[in-house]
């Protein structure tokens, strides 16, 4: 069950939060969105040059919580796209195609051209796309 | 869902733009001018550049953002690949394009009849300036790229050679 998905611009400033649960505690989504961005700092500067994993924009299974799993992804133009979920068993393959599609739909918010770079996106229609690629998730691999 | 707009739709576009800003909202300050469309330039690239890179790995440096610049980016715009490209290794980078589809089709006004010299040095002046300022549009569109992958920088262009026939 995907619990929330940020977008982070390359100040480290929020560009879009949203959070899937009815429970009341978004602050604390906040605040673990928060402190995964110290963690994508730490593996964009220090890459481990054994693997594959210095030019990818996935970055994988950032760290796990109780009981959630943070996912990170950086694009080109440093912009962070954070996953929350509290599955247990989340193949990567999932979560890869979810930053595909979260990419493309956030591309299509940016190339608004009353969108303000660095401001808040207020597309409904970018909240919709979103909304619909949360509901799908995971309900393809079964 | 990529859509395709015609190239003469795009080519038409950007020349009213620039006669616009011109001749109509800027005609006493060619400078302001200038810096306007390459403002509009600057977010054409800022968020192009955003749709261009979703399937590349991320670039490593300097130098792998150029490249990109001078291969993808450029290929998507102007359907060609940047012809030579030089850098002094201390920040600058010049990049050349043999042909740029945007002014090939400038030509000179017509001379009246009974002049028949090659065109005064003042003629060619005009010229030159009409098609500077239709380069402050992709000079803008490549900063705005540059900015948004990250590398602050300053574009200008330099024409060469115009557009003749031997």
């Amino acid at each position: 069950m995907i619990v929330c998905v940020a977008v982070v611009g390359h100040q480290n400033n929020p560009l879009y939060l949203q959070s899937f649960t009815e429970a009341d505690d978004a602050l604390k989504l906040h605040h673990i969105v928060h402190c995964s961005l110290d963690v994508i700092e730490e593996r964009v500067n220090n890459p481990k040059k054994s693997g594959p994993t210095l030019n990818e924009t996935f970055l994988g299974l950032l760290y796990p919580t109780e009981n959630y799993k943070v996912y990170g992804y950086l694009t080109n133009t440093k912009v962070k796209f954070i996953l929350v979920t509290t599955d247990l068993e989340v193949r990567d393959a999932d979560v890869r195609s979810f930053f595909r599609r979260f990419h493309a739909a956030y591309v299509d918010a940016v190339s608004n051209p009353f969108h303000v770079p660095g401001k808040k996106i207020n597309s409904k229609t970018f909240a919709a796309r979103v909304s619909s690629i949360v509901k799908t998730f995971g309900s393809g691999a079964a | 869902m990529a859509r395709e707009v015609a190239e003469s739709c795009v080519d038409a576009v950007v020349i009213e733009m620039v006669s616009a800003f011109c001749d109509r909202f800027y005609s006493a300050e060619p400078e302001l001018a200038a810096r306007r469309i390459e403002a509009i330039g600057y977010q054409v690239g800022h968020q192009l550049v955003e749709r261009y890179t979703v399937d590349c790995p991320r670039f490593t440096d300097h130098l792998e953002a150029i490249k990109f610049i001078c291969k993808d980016f450029w290929s998507e715009l102007f359907k060609k690949q940047i012809d030579n490209l030089k850098t002094n290794h201390r920040g600058t980078f010049v990049l050349q394009d043999n042909m740029f589809r945007w002014i090939t089709r400038i030509s000179p006004s017509p001379v009246p009849e009974s002049k028949n010299e090659s065109p005064t040095p003042s003629e060619d002046n005009q010229l030159a300036q009409a098609t500077s300022m239709h380069l402050y549009f992709p000079c803008g569109i490549i900063r705005g790229a540059l900015t948004n992958l990250g590398i602050p920088c300053a574009v200008s262009a330099d024409i060469s050679h115009r557009p003749a026939c031997k």
